[in-house]
């Protein structure tokens, strides 16, 4: 499936025109499309260049190579070309013969571009995780532990239809999809695992389409412009039959009505405080599917939100209504270093190691105190004795250095890299709160007539056996009467041998 | 995951108290829910989940407790009138009246803890329970005459003792709902029937039974697991044409550009390496993931039809495993197709290649034999799970349906095909492995046939089991796998050190540790101070080496593991914070669950370049740069 989308499929190597994601580190990736167009692009000879910090990146360096790889930054002429765009203007042709030239020149050895030693990036295939931390803010992006959860939540697996109404960023979408993905639809029968994703906002919408487009997903994902507050979930009249949904929009319950099984009766929409829905000629056609449990969840910042959304809930009859914060926190792992004569660096601490070092430190100070004190009052001192004492006290300071640098930092058995105390810290800004995570289920209908047949199919009364919570006696009663049986199998003895006396045997 | 409950299904049963019953709901029997009573199973088999149920009455003439279905307004009554009042209270202006205490709850007093699942009130930190005890008139004997006889799913004896609490008057609003709860959760006869699918058996490990068996690993944390390994479903088998894992005595190996030639070199199959100390509960949460955890509808139907034919009696399995399928047009009924598929294209391919044999010799085997030399896993969607026991400890599985010790699993189950094991010591030195090094003896086909059928059928059995893990090790060895996901005791260094070669280019990789310290020592390998060494001054014996070599690298003092193999390792937790909705009383539950943190590694494999890699930044810049990207 050359089709298949690099998020759920990259295939062994890069290719053109799919996204790559370009790790610059750990919170500075770059969407890139791979583009292997040989001309001149935006003025470079290579063809499209990525800019970073570390260097210029042509994009046929990026190309062909497996994922995952290290590439050197290339030698690019980022200077000229904006004077080469001037010229331009009166020498025309030969600007242009130029160009062929360049570009010839490019596509014939793309491969030679000369490396430059600015540095490296790493190239990732996408994947939802990376996306995120890649996306421009639209608005509130779901990040990693958020939708991690609620996938988990709401049973989005391979294979089952979910909403999401406010695509909002499409950090959901991409991990919806992945969690529903279970192969492209072959046909309009072929029925797999879809995201129905629905945006009210009219640009927000264009570029989710727009994203859809690119990334492949189109099949497995459906974005719809809607305002589901007013117009519900159906498409194009159709319902997605739905089992797993995602609400994130400012009013969750002004959307819930839509996901009813049977049209929210007029009492319960005005308990709720909620507008009749909007009447429409055809019947009531329920955007879920009818033979499945439906899990929901809604991602609401305000706990005024939470508020209603639960009331409307319970009204609507939605079950295991429960209410979730997720707090992530990341973790910094660093070596600290703590000692006197630890190198003045960023991150060390020039204090005493411990209360040894603090002393010795102090009776040196307390030395030097006194020695200079003693020089103040007698002048007439020997100035050799005093060279020799520093000169002492010296050599002791020595010592102590190399005393205590035994297991830290210069002594040439311990590299930098493993000297001092391994610690972690929880990172300097950390999310306190993302949004408040209201789950519920709405199990399926079943009716009179189900029932009774089911009952037909399985009747009762025919019990021989009991399974469930025993009370202790039953269960003792019972493993020792199947002891017996294994017991009795082994020796196959005649069945005379009396039960009651094992019995009283065992208890 | 079916929408009802099957027979012979595990299913949860959860009981007013909030406690859980997990059983295998066998036809037939009696379920018994202690104190609250019991029923005829039969009348929750092939009934939707998640519905709440309340045992009737006993009627005249029966002698078992019929089921009635709670509607989820009759659940709700409670809180809904509760709210309406509040609600009218608070819009009405405080009008200073005899009874105005008890209408506003008391601040300061009532701590209420909520029910996590309905949204109820379930207990509180207050006296009222003393007191009840202290006013409550009915004596311990007229409750218990009241439990035996009573009726009405236990409300007649819940009114009766609200009737007969002397101070039920003095009580506020609150402490009144909070009383009647208490009651209930004590004496309703009710149950809720959910299904036991992986986040109930997490919570269910977790809050229940013996939470260190699951390494402490909570729902959050499995979830974090999946996403930051990309767990999802891998593609259907790429190589249905042509199986590129054919096993052959003669030891040829088969390479893995080999379907490049083919038009699936776009795709790369999703495999997936789970190391697994949880008892089975990771690797099951990942084929949840991955859409093989679940055996397909199609499957059940014919179980379903195969226990109505022949009540009890068993039925030849190969005559049962194509018939459903052709029936459900669903997806995994289509998926399952194709594997069948498969199998039958690798059992044409092995029989030419295996057994050069003149066709009718071949034909005269029968079938059963022949599909003994097809090795019976897929190609994609894979999860290979390596463990340190000869045998692994796949035991939750068997919670649907699939026992790894099964010498032969049902082949319809997904995690038939789809789940491979093997053990360290096979992955690192299969040579010293009795199974996978000792071939069964190269024995003509008339040869075998002139065997008694014991010694046949041993033959046969043996030869199968070395073939399945022939292809195992070699296949595993072969590496290129899409990710890596640990949750294990072990050293996440000598984990790392054996697993992320066999791992493709930007493969991500998720480890899970109760405690922080092994992930510390693990990303402290990957340092930025670490990796500049690295970069700057690589380890003398590893100059002349190609990059394959770099990679096998077993490490040494300085540099445990090869640090440029790895990108973006860092290290996060999550944890989710219950809380209580009610009108007017939201708040965060007064305690939960403490014990292990836990604790996500993520990184990603990453292709180094060849020789040194100079990072001195862009020199026209006038700022300081970090001389080395990506790192952490």
């Amino acid at each position: 499936m050359s089709t298949a989308s690099p998020f759920l499929d990259p295939g062994p190597l890069t290719t053109p025109g799919a996204l790559a994601l370009v790790h610059l580190s750990r919170d500075n990736v770059l969407p890139v499309y791979l583009s292997n167009d040989s001309g001149m692009v935006d003025g470079y000879a290579e063809g499209a260049v990525i800019n970073t910090r570390f260097g210029s990146f042509p994009h046929s360096t990026l190309i062909g190579q497996p994922w995952g790889s290290q590439i050197r930054a290339s030698i690019v002429d980022t200077g000229s070309r904006g004077r080469k765009r001037k010229l331009g203007n009166f020498t025309d042709v030969d600007a242009a013969g130029n160009d062929t030239e360049a570009a010839a020149s490019s596509t014939s050895n793309t491969k030679d571009v000369k490396t430059a030693a600015t540095g490296f990036i790493h190239i990732l295939p996408p994947t939802p995780e990376i996306w995120t931390s890649s996306l421009p803010h639209r608005t509130q992006v779901v990040y990693t532990p958020d939708y991690s959860y609620i996938l988990h939540r709401i049973r989005a697996r391979p294979g089952a239809q979910l909403i999401e109404a406010g695509s909002g960023s499409g950090s959901f979408t991409h991990a919806a999809t992945r969690a529903v993905y279970n192969g492209y639809p072959k046909g309009p029968e072929d029925r797999r695992g879809k995201v129905w994703s629905f945006e009210f906002n009219h640009d927000r919408f264009l570029k989710i389409r727009d994203e859809v487009q690119d990334h492949h997903l189109n099949g497995i994902v459906q974005v719809t412009n809607r305002d589901v507050y007013n117009d519900g979930f159906l498409v194009n009249d159709e319902s997605p039959e739905a089992e797993c949904i995602f609400l994130d929009v400012p009013a969750p319950w002004r959307a819930l009505p839509h996901l009813s099984r049977k049209k929210p009766t007029q009492s319960q929409l005005a308990s709720g405080g909620l507008e009749p829905l909007k009447e429409t000629s055809s019947e009531w056609k329920s955007p879920l599917r009818a033979d499945r449990t439906v899990h929901i969840c809604t991602f609401s910042p305000c706990i005024e939100q939470v508020t209603k959304t639960v009331e409307v809930m319970r009204r609507l009859g939605w079950m295991e209504i429960e209410m979730v914060e997720v707090a992530q926190r990341r973790v910094n792992v660093l070596r600290e270093k703590v000692g006197l004569n630890m190198p003045s660096e960023r991150g060390m601490n020039q204090s005493p190691r411990n209360v040894a070092e603090a002393i010795t430190r102090l009776k040196q100070i307390d030395g030097r105190f006194k020695e200079f004190y003693k020089d103040k009052q007698d002048t007439d001192v020997n100035m050799d004795d005093t060279e020799a004492e520093k000169k002492h006290e010296g050599e002791n300071k020595d010592n102590d250095i190399v005393e205590s640098n035994a297991d830290l930092g210069r002594s040439p058995t311990v590299k930098p890299w493993m000297a001092g105390r391994l610690v972690h810290r929880t990172e300097a800004e950390i999310k306190t709160h993302t949004s408040y995570l209201v789950f519920a289920l709405l199990p399926r209908e079943w009716s009179e007539e189900q029932e009774a047949a089911a009952f037909e199919n399985w009747p009762c009364g025919k019990e021989k056996k009991v399974i469930g919570s025993l009370d202790k006696e039953t269960r003792k009663q019972e493993k020792r009467e199947m002891l017996r049986g294994n017991k009795e199998k082994k020796i196959t003895a005649a069945k005379g041998s009396d039960p009651a006396v094992k019995k009283s045997k065992t208890s | 995951m079916h929408s009802l409950v099957e027979p012979d299904a595990w299913v949860v049963l959860r009981l007013p108290s909030g406690n859980l019953r997990v059983l295998q709901v066998t036809p037939n029997t009696t379920t018994s829910l202690g104190k609250y009573g019991s029923f005829p199973t039969n009348l929750i088999i092939q009934r939707p989940y998640n519905l709440t149920y309340e045992l009737l009455d006993k009627r005249p003439d029966e002698k078992f407790n019929r089921l009635r279905i709670v509607p989820a307004a009759e659940l709700y009554a409670d809180v809904l009138s509760s709210d309406a009042n509040t609600q009218t209270a608070e819009d009405a202006t405080p009008a200073p009246d005899a009874e105005g205490d008890d209408g506003t709850p008391p601040t300061g007093v009532e701590y209420t803890l909520v029910d996590s699942d309905s949204g109820a009130v379930v207990a509180s930190t207050d006296s009222v329970e003393i007191d009840a005890s202290a006013r409550q008139t009915l004596t311990l004997a007229e409750i218990e005459a009241l439990k035996k006889d009573g009726t009405d799913a236990g409300r007649e004896l819940i009114t009766r003792l609200m009737l007969s609490h002397t101070a039920i008057e003095q009580k506020t609003e609150y402490s009144l709902a909070k009383y009647k709860l208490l009651k209930t959760r004590k004496y309703i006869r009710r149950f809720c029937v959910l299904p036991l699918d992986i986040p109930m058996l997490n919570y269910w490990h977790l809050e229940d039974k013996d939470a260190s068996k699951i390494m402490e690993m909570r729902e959050e944390m499995v979830a974090l697991l999946g996403c930051w390994a990309n767990v999802h479903f891998g593609g259907s088998d790429p190589c249905e044409a042509q199986p590129i894992a054919k096993i052959k005595q003669e030891g040829e190996d088969t390479n893995m550009e080999e379907p490049g030639t083919e038009a699936v070199q776009t795709s790369s199959p999703g495999r997936w390496i789970v190391v697994d100390d949880t008892g089975g509960l990771l690797v099951a949460a990942m084929a949840e993931r991955m859409g093989i955890l679940y055996p397909s509808e199609a499957d059940k139907l014919a179980r379903e039809q195969r226990g109505a034919k022949s009540s009890g009696s068993k039925l030849g399995e190969s005559s049962s495993a194509q018939q459903p399928v052709a029936k459900n047009g669903e997806g995994q009924a289509q998926h399952a197709v194709k594997q069948n598929d498969d199998v039958e294209a690798k059992r044409e391919q092995e029989e030419e290649e295996t057994l050069p044999k003149p066709p009718k010799v071949a034909h005269k085997r029968p079938s059963e034999h022949r599909r003994d030399d097809a090795v019976p896993y897929a190609h994609a969607n894979t999860i290979t799970h390596i463990h340190p026991n000869s045998q692994p400890n796949l035991s939750f599985l068997r919670y649907y349906d699939f026992e790894i010790t099964n010498l032969t699993p049902s082949p319809h189950h997904p995690l038939a095909k789809h789940l491979m094991t093997l053990s360290w010591l096979q992955l690192l030195d299969p040579d010293l492995d009795p199974t996978y090094s000792s071939p069964p003896p190269n024995v003509t086909q008339e040869e075998i046939y002139s065997w008694k059928t014991n010694r046949r059928s041993a033959f046969h059995r043996k030869r199968k089991r070395w073939m399945r893990t022939r292809h195992i090790v070699d296949t595993t060895r072969k590496g290129e796998f899409s990710g890596l996901v640990v949750a294990s005791a072990m050293d996440p260094v000598s984990i790392m050190q054996h697993t992320v070669p066999l791992l493709a280019g930007g493969a991500p990789i998720a480890i899970y540790s109760p405690t922080i310290e092994p992930l510390t020592e693990l990303a402290d390998c990957y340092s930025l101070q670490r990796r500049a060494a690295w970069a700057t001054n690589i380890p003398e014996e590893l100059v002349e080496k190609t990059p394959e070599e770099q990679e096998q690298w077993p490490g040494n003092e300085e540099f445990p593991l090869n640090p440029s193999l790895l990108l973006g390792a860092s290290i996060q937790t999550s944890r989710v914070r219950k809380w209580q909705v009610l009108p007017g009383r939201t708040h965060p539950l007064m305690s939960s669950k403490g014990g292990a943190e836990g604790y996500v590694f993520t990184a990603w494999k990453v292709k180094p370049a060849e020789g040194k890699v100079e990072a001195r930044g862009k020199l026209r810049s006038r700022k300081r740069k970090a001389g080395e990207p990506g790192v952490v």
